[in-house]
């Protein structure tokens, strides 16, 4: 089992644990607060939400797919859910109901693609679309506010003094790795996405393992609705705006590969606590958003050249 | 001695600690045919990668008429009169034959700005007359059939007047018939002075089409022969570097049938065909590519939907084009195109072993790891997997290693019919030999097992029986003693048999 670990994921896994290491350690010098316990809480907190999307992303890209609708998706769980809780549903029913608009956009993008032969690209962006549509119309534009404290507790609430989100989104972590590393409809997942005509003539059910993985991303988007909107307290129909994108940078970074057949939970992880630290440290150096946007955008350029570069050599 | 077309003088490559190439040394004269022969890992696609510009040798050089190549890459080798015509043909696709001969090397307009789509169309169609009018320049490259493909390739030699012409196994997916074809271009551009390196595992096409050969092993050079001074066991036993066993055929057919295909057809590629295929027994199937050999077995392996007829396995009939239920009635499918349909690349030999019986090494969705490395590691050992490492990811095993997981996946899944589609494309002359034994031990074992392929003498050594296959259906049916190579191609030729005098 461990030398099955350390060849499939194992080496790029440590490269992305040291390219972790090397930028904490930075910050760590130039700010005395970036390494605190507190500070290391608050990236995690700040990670959980695109962490929680990039499991999803991480299992759709490996699938050999993309799903760019995860933040409409998101935007639409949230406003139906809060509508509900505003109007005073039990906050269960209301936190079903999100997941069940994330499964259902899942599970219409999964059709489409799976089933109708879509290219997945093309669906996810005609679902980004409609879902915020969807969620714009549904509100008329504007935030719904006032949820109940009880609510905001459950998704902005900590446990043991960590945040409940971060306790939330590492134990879908946790299931996330099981499900890929060592469940059927994992093995599954990489069969398509490694190659699909050979696992549909090895007898994998091709589509039902597609349709899966993008339930999966909806209901992943639902969850990060429900922090979200725990921790502001209200519901925006524009929530979610470029979380696709973090989301599959932080799945790159972490060593998913973009055709497929390729990637790792404990990479995707570490990609979201990167971009998040990333994110905080400069906050803590005053460092203007501009430059965080460009500090990102080296980030997932010079990580994807390293990986580049240990593959000729590897 | 005459001067030489091409010359290789002490060429050595080295890939970390790996020696490809160990100081390879020998030249072909203008108007020669040279084989090049080796296992698989021998060195020859090195020595033609550095021959074409891809690879730069560490030490030595190669000469085209006694000018040193100069070595900056694959245009040079182009400029320099060197055409290679890879196994895995390499086009684009989508764009057509004239702008995919011209690819690289355009004949432009304007001042270099435009491709002259016209000029082009027009030295294509020149140029394809003399090989096959039937290609038209401007169809895509895919719409046209491998052996098609191939003479654009040639084509594309002719084009750019090449001095020489190296050929990587040209012939992997060939017909007998359109081998017979490429040996008369073969021979008309030998005729006009071009020096061909013909690569290829097939014996009988060395002796057939060159004058000379060089055998590679571990990337050295063994000998440089004569054609005409040697026999086929000695060319083997220098690139094996020991004998092989030449295996008779051995039978352990039953009469007790196992599966049984019924009118199973889809129009108009495969029409309604009917067989059984016995407890142990090998039938083979023979046919041109394109005859329906490869649908025939993918509807029976229910990998694609039939029009008509059923598959019955043991008697109870299989639901069609599911290939889940096919699997768990006992079929199995092996297929031609590996690469493409056969493995999961990046995944272990284990996974790709375990992949079909998932439901069973697993309990609540959960794999049973210990449980699949284990049964892989029972089957791959039985089969002799080198190197003996299941959880290596399977690309980086050879062509008959990857074979022989593909069969440990279906004896793992529980298989009682194997369908095997060219069995040995792609693996290496030793490896050929141990897949042959392996499939008649599969049936001594009681399988029943079909085996298509192109290469007769795989049928006469593995096939208690032929099916031959023309343009969809079974044209004929040859037992053991009615199996000539003559038989075989009056069935599979279309009109051989309807007109009085057919040209084989």
């Amino acid at each position: 089992m461990k030398s099955k670990l350390v060849f499939v994921a194992g080496f790029r896994d440590a490269g992305v644990l040291i390219g972790l290491i090397i930028i904490f350690g930075t910050f760590a010098i130039l700010s005395p607060t970036f390494l605190t316990g507190p500070n290391l809480l608050n990236i995690l907190q700040q990670s959980s939400i695109n962490a929680c999307i990039a499991l999803g992303m991480t299992l759709v890209i490996v699938s050999a797919g993309i799903d760019l609708s995860v933040g409409p998706t998101a935007a639409l769980s949230a406003v139906v859910s809060a509508s509900l809780l505003v109007a005073g549903v039990p906050i269960p029913l209301a936190i079903l109901a999100a997941l069940g608009i994330g499964v259902g956009a899942g599970l219409f993008n999964g059709v489409l693609i799976a089933y109708a032969g879509l290219q997945p690209f093309i669906v996810t962006l005609g679902g980004l679309s409609l879902y915020r549509a969807l969620a714009l119309i549904y509100t008329g534009g504007n935030p719904i506010f006032g949820l109940p404290s009880e609510f905001r507790a459950i998704f902005n609430g900590s446990l043991l003094g960590v945040p409940s989100s971060v306790v939330l989104v590492g134990t879908l972590a946790v299931l996330a790795w099981i499900l890929l590393n060592r469940s059927v409809f994992g093995e599954y997942i990489l069969a398509v996405g490694g190659n699909r005509e050979a696992a549909h003539v090895a007898g994998v059910p091709v589509k039902r393992t597609i349709l899966g993985v993008y339930m999966i991303s909806g209901a992943m988007a639902s969850t990060a609705a429900l922090i979200l909107t725990g921790r502001l307290g209200a519901a925006e129909p524009t929530m979610g705006t470029l979380w696709e994108l973090d989301a599959i940078a932080a799945a790159a970074i972490g060593g998913a590969s973009l055709m497929g057949g390729r990637g790792s939970i404990v990479g995707t992880i570490m990609g979201a606590i990167i971009l998040g630290g990333l994110r905080n440290g400069l906050t803590l150096m005053n460092v203007q958003a501009f430059y965080q946007l460009l500090a990102t955008g080296i980030i997932i350029i010079i990580a994807m050249l390293i990986d580049r570069l240990a593959k000729r050599n590897g | 001695m005459e001067t030489s077309r091409l010359e290789f003088r002490g060429v050595s490559k080295r890939f970390g600690p790996v020696q490809a190439l160990n100081n390879v040394s020998f030249s072909t004269a203008p108007g020669k045919v040279h084989g090049l022969l080796g296992e698989n890992g021998a060195g020859k696609s090195t020595l033609l990668k550095c021959l074409s510009g891809v690879y730069v040798p560490d030490d030595g050089a190669i000469f085209v008429d006694g000018s040193a190549l100069s070595l900056a890459g694959p245009l040079s080798a182009r400029n320099a009169g060197i055409a290679m015509i890879h196994q895995e043909l390499q086009h684009v696709p989508d764009m057509s034959v004239a702008q995919n001969l011209f690819l690289g090397r355009p004949i432009t307009k304007f001042g270099g700005i435009f491709t002259d789509r016209k000029a082009q169309e027009q030295a294509a169609a020149d140029v394809l007359h003399g090989l096959d009018p039937t290609i038209d320049p401007g169809q895509r490259i895919a719409d046209l059939r491998v052996a098609q493909r191939q003479l654009v390739e040639i084509a594309r030699a002719l084009i750019e007047d090449a001095k020489v012409v190296a050929m990587d196994e040209p012939t992997s997916s060939l017909t007998p018939a359109e081998f017979e074809k490429l040996v008369l271009l073969i021979e008309r551009l030998a005729a006009t002075g071009v020096s061909v390196i013909y690569v290829s595992h097939r014996m009988d096409e060395i002796f057939r089409l060159c004058d000379s050969s060089t055998i590679l092993r571990d990337g050295s050079l063994v000998d440089t022969v004569e054609m005409n001074s040697i026999t086929r066991d000695d060319i083997v036993q220098k690139m094996v570097g020991r004998t092989l066993m030449q295996a008779e055929h051995q039978s352990f057919a039953t009469d007790e049938p196992i599966i049984r295909v019924e009118g199973l057809a889809r129009q108009p590629v495969v029409r309604p065909c009917s067989f059984a295929v016995h407890k142990g027994e090998v039938l083979g199937i023979a046919g041109l590519v394109g005859s329906g050999r490869t649908e025939l077995l993918r509807l029976i392996a229910g990998v694609d939907a039939p029009t008509a007829g059923q598959v019955k396995v043991n008697g109870r009939s299989v639901p069609p084009h599911d290939v889940g239920a096919s699997i768990r009635s006992g079929i199995g499918l092996l297929p031609e195109e590996r690469k493409r349909d056969g493995i999961i690349p990046m995944r272990s030999i284990a996974s790709n072993v375990a992949l079909p019986s998932l439901p069973k090494f697993s309990r609540g969705g959960i794999v049973h790891d210990r449980r699949v490395r284990g049964s892989a590691e029972t089957y791959m050992r039985e089969m002799d997997l080198r190197p003996f490492d299941v959880n290596r990811p399977i690309v980086a095993f050879s062509g008959g290693n990857q074979q022989k997981a593909i069969i440990g996946r279906w004896l793992a899944a529980g298989a009682e019919v194997l369908l095997f589609d060219e069995p040995t494309r792609g693996v290496d002359v030793g490896a050929k030999a141990e897949i042959y034994s392996l499939i008649e031990r599969l049936a001594s074992e009681g399988k029943a097992i079909i085996v298509v392929s192109s290469e007769l003498p795989e049928l006469f050594r593995v096939a208690d029986r032929v099916l031959v296959m023309r343009e969809g259906e079974i044209s004929a049916e040859l037992p053991r003693n009615e199996m000539t190579e003559e038989a075989i191609a009056r069935a599979a030729i279309p009109g051989t048999d309807t007109a009085a005098r057919g040209v084989a």
